[in-house]
């Protein structure tokens, strides 16, 4: 805290110390413009989704909705369409990924971590490898192994396609966690007697607790983004996840209603944007932290 | 070694090495498997519609690949997409990390937030928000160049062969350049306070202060990003679906689009899996030449 407040104003001497310079104005300008840049397309997003039909596909587009309207929200509960059996579904997957991907992988990452067997090189790479394998190179197998365990159009089957990219990424992301927390902390408990499980749950856990989550919200939200899967895996519509369900309604029901649209874009957003915003600051210690070890 | 066994190692517990075997086991099954599998497809003539089994013809898929037009405009469309997004996110995200480093406390923080927004945009969305954006009739970006006088009739940016394509790489500009804003403002105030220091009592200008002392210290947090992005972007499936769906023609269809069509609109299983092969050999091998140039310049 002492050394922040005293490098601060520091840093900012020479800026300071000319005045208002060209180069400050220069500075705020664009720092201004990227402001714009990020967020007017999704002011876009949430101002056409108050407005009427009519109004969402002028020639001439309004800034502010002119008659703000609820009706493309109430629509979206209401119609033909099971909007929210789309929104549970992409939940209920995502969320059942993330979970199992943190407990499947935590374990395997303490081990890749703190062991040292023979095997753990090969492992560790091929970790990282499987995590750079495309998605669609493995579809089509997939696709058969699901069939063949008739678990294709069904949650779990889509859990299980998730997987292939939740999993290499929470072992990944839980090993740079894992590997920040200062070995003689173990050692110390280890001295005082207690068992090896014990120090595990009782002092490694509350340790990554913070890394737990980190890694369930991203592999979350990878899962929330995932388009290729659901459109491939999932045959009955009201079995799709809220992206797939946008592809696949888009064509019919929306081809004009780009209110609507934006309105149900605007749903799909919203749980990501939570999740984003309840880690964002953990989520750089666990990025950087990840961004070290990989190097 | 018995005697005196190394001091961080003092005593091997087995059931912390059998820890890894779950993630192993999961990873064998829904990894190991469909990859190998891939492989012995890619030797085959398997069409899912015939309703007869894969039969063997070698390289047959391969030959087929090397003359196939769409293959070769695929791979070019990739690599424009890949590259030209993630060296434009780059370079934005590094300049607007340097351009916040001086702001602090709640400033900083909410303008962080704020250009962070993006990013927690889900994929599909950003290509419905672009596509209505685009419009010819009512998109907001026809009406403001229109207004602006920059052009004087509605371009049509992804139903023109040549737009598509760059059209859809400023939406993926748009939602990628956050996570390189985050990760290089993280390693920017990594840099030890005594260099910056040091430097600026030797009198450093600005821009040597970037280029001699601030870029060397981002080389690796640029490294590793990029190549995240690189990974994320060749198999961008998403975005370009809910845009263009690979048109107009083949001028905006991807690897990942093309082997998509392949298998599951022709459900060609075989020829698909052939590419499939090719290009997981592309990125295994741009893999392995990255991490070596990461671990010589560390």
């Amino acid at each position: 805290m002492n050394t922040k407040a005293t490098n601060a104003p520091s840093q900012g001497v020479p800026a300071v110390g000319s005045g208002i310079s060209v180069g400050r104005i220069v500075k705020y300008a664009a720092i201004a413009l990227a402001l714009f840049w990020s967020l007017a397309p999704v002011y876009w997003m949430l101002a056409t989704s108050f407005k009427t039909e009519l109004e969402a596909t002028r020639i001439n587009p309004t800034l502010i909705p002119v008659e703000p309207t609820l009706a493309n929200y109430i629509g979206l509960g209401g119609q033909s369409l099971p909007f929210f059996a789309f929104f549970f579904n992409s939940v209920i997957s995502c969320l059942a990924t993330a979970i199992i991907a943190v407990i499947i992988a935590t374990p395997a990452a303490y081990s890749l971590s703190r062991a040292r067997f023979r095997l753990r090189g090969p492992i560790s790479y091929s970790v990282l490898l499987f995590r750079m394998l495309p998605l669609v190179v493995m579809l089509a197998p997939l696709y058969l192994l699901l069939l063949n365990a008739r678990l294709l159009d069904s949650l779990a089957g889509l859990v299980v396609g998730f997987t292939t990219f939740g999993l290499p990424f929470a072992v990944w992301m839980m090993k740079s966690f894992i590997d920040a927390v200062p070995i003689e902390v173990e050692e110390a408990a280890r001295i005082d007697g207690y068992p090896r499980w014990q120090i595990l749950l009782r002092v490694v856990t509350p340790l990554i607790l913070p890394g737990l989550l980190t890694t369930g919200t991203f592999v979350f939200m990878e899962a929330w983004n995932n388009l290729i899967y659901p459109i491939t895996f999932m045959t009955t519509m009201d079995k799709q996840t809220l992206p797939a369900a946008l592809v696949l309604t888009f064509t019919g029901q929306f081809k004009t209603d780009w209110g609507g649209m934006m309105a149900a874009s605007t749903v799909t957003t919203v749980p990501l944007m939570i999740a984003f915003f309840a880690v964002q600051r953990s989520m750089v210690r666990g990025l950087t932290s990840g961004a070290v070890a990989g190097a | 070694m018995k005697a005196a066994p190394a001091r961080k190692n003092p005593e091997r517990v087995p059931w912390i090495d059998w820890m890894v075997l779950p993630t192993v086991g999961v990873l064998a099954v829904v990894i190991g498997y469909p990859v190998i599998y891939t492989l012995v497809l890619s030797t085959t003539k398997y069409n899912m519609l015939d309703m007869v089994p894969p039969r063997y013809i070698g390289g047959g898929n391969y030959e087929h690949l090397i003359s196939d037009p769409i293959f070769w405009t695929s791979l070019r469309n990739t690599v424009v997409y890949t590259f030209g997004s993630v060296i434009v996110s780059s370079l934005l995200g590094l300049a607007l990390a340097l351009l916040t480093e001086s702001l602090t406390g709640w400033r900083f923080r909410s303008v962080r937030a704020l250009l962070l927004t993006p990013w927690a945009v889900p994929f599909v969305v950003v290509a419905f928000l672009f596509r209505y954006m685009y419009l010819q009739n009512g998109g907001v970006i026809n009406a403001v160049l229109l207004d602006v006088g920059l052009i004087d009739k509605p371009v049509l940016w992804l139903n023109d062969s040549a737009l598509a394509l760059p059209a859809i790489m400023a939406a993926n500009i748009w939602a990628m350049m956050p996570f390189f804003f985050l990760l290089l403002s993280a390693a920017l105030a990594a840099i030890p306070n005594e260099v910056i220091e040091s430097a600026r009592i030797d009198k450093a200008g600005t821009w040597s202060m970037v280029f001699h002392i601030k870029l060397p210290f981002l080389k690796s947090a640029l490294f590793i990003s990029s190549l995240l992005m690189i990974i994320s972007n060749f198999n961008d499936f998403a975005k370009i679906w809910a845009m263009t769906q690979g048109g107009p023609g083949y001028s905006t269809t991807t690897l990942v689009i093309y082997v998509y069509r392949l298998a599951f609109e022709n459900f060609d299983f075989g020829y698909a899996s052939a590419i499939g092969v090719v290009w997981l050999v592309l990125l295994l091998v741009f893999a392995l030449v990255y991490l070596r140039a990461i671990r010589m310049n560390p």
